[in-house]
């Protein structure tokens, strides 16, 4: 029912991070650690209506991960913004056999944590359970999956909440409202400048016939993948998911969204009024797609930059020079394009024209020359260690073969994506420092208090 | 024809079987075929099976002769490995004139310890890929490394740095204070923040718990590394900690490195705990001015109880109906479901070493705030009047079983409730008796923890939002006082 708001796009992109695009080679010239990858006993089967189902059984912990995920996110849609997102709301909001909020409601009885979120690409709803409680979830997923019921009253109530949650994240939230801005510059044409949560005014428009025709085009059975992980067993699941899922409708043509964004010709820039006490910079550069060749080094020089003490950001900007409270670069990796992002929140009175010139000082820095080795290897290393921890619950690991089968129509091993990292090298850094981190290609935005009345 | 008989015969014989709560027969595929399932909704919940949370082989307990507890969960699944190291008092000992103490030194930990400075410390950790935490909270204070398994020695290294030789460095306190002050400025802007801020002085006035965590303003102003340095020698000593690890290590080889490392940790008296905070018992209303803001962040309650409160499962019980249990709680129904007033609402018994806060939380249009108030205080008053029901506990016995066992996934989250068990002074079993003890309770002992431990007359109502329009909707509630965020 979340959802993912700025913070929580970066953790989506913190996961894209561990699991999806980023290896890493070990530090000290030795090999990777010796361990089994969890998706290696993957088994996937298709269902007659074209529905994947992804299993990984496993009885070392106790929870079973049931994911869904739509092949659709706001991305998509082509003329009420905030479509797929309030559309997700409209899951739990009641079908033939169940009234709102029943679902949520007969889950969280059983202790599930359960929820939903919807991104530029993706729509994924999750419930995690302990292992007898499975048989509950997979029904009541086919129960709404085939019988949901979009009604008037509903909607006019989901869309209040909906309208009181982009108050919360964007409105009232100055890094919300900040990464809004930024991304309305960044694409002029490309849906992804739209913002998941939707503009307050389509939020206030849009009514029950685009809901079911919105459910019509993209809840079909081959536009889901089924993600399962964790405490169950493999042929009994399969057997009440084919009995249950097994009837969901297919559909040809999923309909798509396909404009692209024209090249950008010169630095946007942009200041953006609010009541902060620590003025905040923002930076953005276009970058590739998820699964493009440089990803692995755009990871890298991310790293380079923001994580960790050490990083070039942090020692300039808050440990060398008190200019700000804290310094982030990220990679945002979509299925259409990729977006490499900055933040600084500046300390109170710092002006923000210096802290500018000090972050792109440091961002030419590295466009001129290649990392240290040192700093290379630190950050794979990071890497690394990012994509192991991400292997320790059934809930990451259903999520890493959810995102992965939705993007590659696969799950990349992590030896794979190991290896990938391992192939970057120092000049590889400098080469996507100096193709996408270019000035005319920029977007620089500003948020700072309004002056006074009159001056 | 012969289909039909068959569907018959089958009709009598399958018709209980589907019924049975076995969770397979649910969709026993005749029933199905028959079109008479019932739904797995419909049928009561397959019992939990009751595994045990902590794998005795695999968990190893041992103690120093100078009192250090050492816990170690082994686990090889992954090459992974956390250490750490927790002190039993935290931020409730400091002095009102030094609040914020306890987090200024345990980020100062952080920055520099044994032969390492604060860069040298963080390219360590960096070079390794791995992580160094040390946070304070009001009763603990607990540093953190994690890593790979294959850097265990350097990771332990960095451990025993941090726990036992800080610097303190000059530069460095310089550097967290100002951090740590433009924090503060930073928090302020957070309605959210502000209304945890009013709450607790409003709740806990001259007591450490009356302020932020962090201090305020004039407090950081005035610390300094002498003051870290008698904190740290305060808290830190041997017999007032507790060791862990959680992850791909054999506990032999580490209970030996650790007592190589530890054993020599000069023993030092326990501090005393802070004093008990005051039990305030009359309404008070306060108004954070926001005018900038569309809607009103909200907070009711009052003192509520210790981690360790004997009644601490039927409050928990008893809350979760109220306003813990999701979509499913008291507040959210009536709140949200039914008004359709917020987004969110819960109720929460924060358990400390002493009576922590019991808080309503919520936030909502402007104009709706003086009804939002109103239905809130009223379900407080309901579930002391009409205590949960016999549905209502076992949905919320279910749920609470649930949760816990999806709480405990991972090795590094069983060691951290081992170490909050300790630091609490609670049976070290409470994990594995946790279900047990919820399946025992009775509607009666929830009905009177609703009784004894919520009580609306006495809630703080704190408000964060525009005065202009709060105050009037506020005032029939008592007198209403306005502050500054």
């Amino acid at each position: 029912m979340t959802w993912w708001g700025r913070r929580g796009r970066t953790a989506l992109w913190a996961l894209a991070l561990v699991l999806g695009q980023v290896q890493a080679a070990a530090a000290d010239g030795g090999a990777t650690p010796e361990f089994e990858d969890p998706a290696a006993r993957l088994q996937s089967t298709e269902l007659d209506n074209g529905l994947v189902v992804l299993t990984l059984e496993d009885h070392s912990t106790p929870v079973v991960s049931f994911q869904i995920w739509v092949d659709v996110g706001s991305g998509d849609e082509a003329r009420f913004t905030g479509l797929a997102h309030l559309f997700e709301h409209m899951m739990f909001r009641g079908s033939k056999h169940l009234e709102p909020e029943a679902h949520q409601r007969l889950l969280e009885q059983r202790g599930a944590r359960l929820n939903a979120f919807t991104s530029r690409d993706v729509t994924v709803y999750f419930a995690d359970v302990t292992r007898e409680n499975l048989p509950l979830v997979i029904e009541l997923e086919a129960e709404r999956l085939r019988f949901l019921d979009v009604g008037e009253d509903s909607l006019k109530s989901e869309r209040q909440v909906v309208i009181e949650e982009r108050r919360l994240r964007t409105e009232d939230n100055p890094e919300g409202r900040l990464f809004e801005q930024l991304m309305a510059l960044v694409f002029q044409a490309h849906p992804y400048r739209v913002p998941t949560i939707g503009w307050r005014s389509d939020l206030e428009k849009m009514g029950v016939p685009e809901c079911r025709e919105f459910f019509d085009q993209y809840y079909a059975a081959n536009n889901l993948v089924v993600s399962v992980v964790g405490d169950f067993d493999t042929r009994e699941t399969l057997e009440q998911i084919r009995r249950h899922l097994g009837p969901l409708r297919t559909r040809e043509n999923v309909p798509r969204n396909p404009q692209t964004e024209p090249e950008q010709r010169g630095e946007r820039r942009a200041v953006v009024h609010y009541d902060v006490r620590a003025p905040i910079l923002a930076m953005a550069w276009h970058a590739p797609p998820t699964g493009h060749a440089d990803g692995e080094a755009l990871d890298v020089m991310s790293t380079i930059l923001s994580s960790g003490r050490t990083s070039r950001l942090y020692r300039r900007m808050v440990h060398e020079e008190p200019l700000a409270l804290g310094a982030s670069a990220s990679y945002w990796e979509l299925e259409r394009a990729g977006v490499l992002y900055a933040f600084s929140s500046l300390r109170p009175g710092v002006s923000i024209d210096q802290a500018e010139a000090v972050f792109l000082e440091e961002l030419e820095r590295l466009r001129r020359e290649p990392p240290t080795p040192e700093e290379l290897e630190k950050a794979k290393r990071r890497l690394e260690v990012g994509l192991i921890d991400g292997q320790g619950t059934s809930h990451a690991i259903a999520s890493r073969l959810g995102r992965d089968w939705l993007a590659f129509g696969r799950v990349r091993p992590l030896a794979e994506r190991l290896a990938a990292i391992q192939r970057v090298t120092r000049e590889d850094v400098r080469r996507v420092a100096q193709t996408y981190l270019q000035a005319a290609k920029r977007t620089v935005l500003h948020m700072v208090p309004a002056p006074e009345e009159g001056s | 024809m012969s289909r039909r008989i068959f569907a018959v015969l089958l009709l009598a014989g399958l018709t209980t079987g589907c019924a049975h709560p076995g969770g397979r027969a649910s969709g026993s595929p005749f029933c199905e075929w028959l079109g008479s399932c019932p739904h797995a909704w419909e049928l009561p919940p397959p019992a939990a099976e009751d595994r045990p949370v902590v794998d005795p082989a695999r968990l190893h307990r041992s103690r120093l002769p100078n009192g250090l507890e050492v816990v170690i969960l082994e686990d090889r699944r992954l090459p992974q490995l956390d250490l750490g190291l927790a002190v039993r008092r935290g931020g409730a000992l400091v002095p009102l004139e030094k609040a914020g103490l306890a987090s200024f030194t345990a980020e100062l930990m952080e920055r520099g310890a044994g032969e390492r400075s604060a860069l040298e410390l963080a390219a360590v950790v960096d070079s390794l890929g791995g992580s160094l935490s040390v946070g304070a909270d009001w009763d603990a204070v607990t540093v953190v490394v994690g890593g790979l398994s294959r850097d265990r020695d350097t990771l332990f290294d960095v451990l025993a740095d941090v726990v036992l030789r800080p610097r303190f460095d000059g530069d460095e306190v310089e550097r967290v204070r100002a951090e740590q002050l433009a924090g503060l400025e930073k928090s302020r802007e957070d309605p959210d923040t502000l209304a945890s801020w009013s709450f607790a002085a409003a709740l806990y006035e001259g007591h450490a718990y009356g302020l932020p965590r962090a201090g305020t303003p004039e407090t950081v102003a005035g610390l300094d590394a002498d003051a870290a340095r008698a904190f740290h020698g305060q808290v830190f000593v041997p017999g007032n900690a507790v060791f862990f690890a959680a992850g791909d290590v054999e506990a032999e080889t580490l209970e030996a490195r650790v007592a190589e490392a530890f054993g020599s940790w000069a023993e030092g008296p326990t501090p005393e705990p802070g004093p008990e905070p005051p039990l305030r018992r009359e309404r008070q209303i306060v108004v954070v001015d926001r005018p900038d803001l569309g809607q009103a962040q909200v907070v009711i309650g009052h003192a509520g109880i210790a981690r360790n409160e004997t009644r601490r499962i039927p409050v928990q019980v008893m809350n979760t109906v109220l306003g813990s249990a999701g979509f499913s709680s008291r507040l959210m129904g009536k709140i949200r479901a039914e008004e359709g007033l917020t987004y969110g609402i819960w109720s929460r018994f924060v358990g400390r070493r002493q009576r922590g806060p019991f808080a309503v939380g919520t936030f909502t249009r402007v104009p709706e705030l003086g009804r939002l108030v109103s239905l809130t205080l009223a379900e407080l008053a309901r579930i002391r009047e009409q205590p949960p029901t016999a549905q209502e506990l076992a949905a919320a016995k279910s749920l609470l079983a649930g949760r816990f066992a999806l709480g405990l996934e991972t090795s590094a989250a069983v060691v951290s409730a081992l170490v909050d068990l300790d630091v609490h002074a609670l049976p070290a079993d409470s994990l594995d008796t946790y279900r047990g003890r919820i399946r025992a309770l009775t509607e009666e002992q929830v009905a009177a923890a609703a009784r004894d431990f919520v009580r609306p007359d006495e809630a703080a109502i704190v408000v964060v939002g525009p005065a202009d329009a709060v105050v009037p909707q506020l005032e029939p509630f008592g007198e209403v006082r306005i502050v500054q965020p």
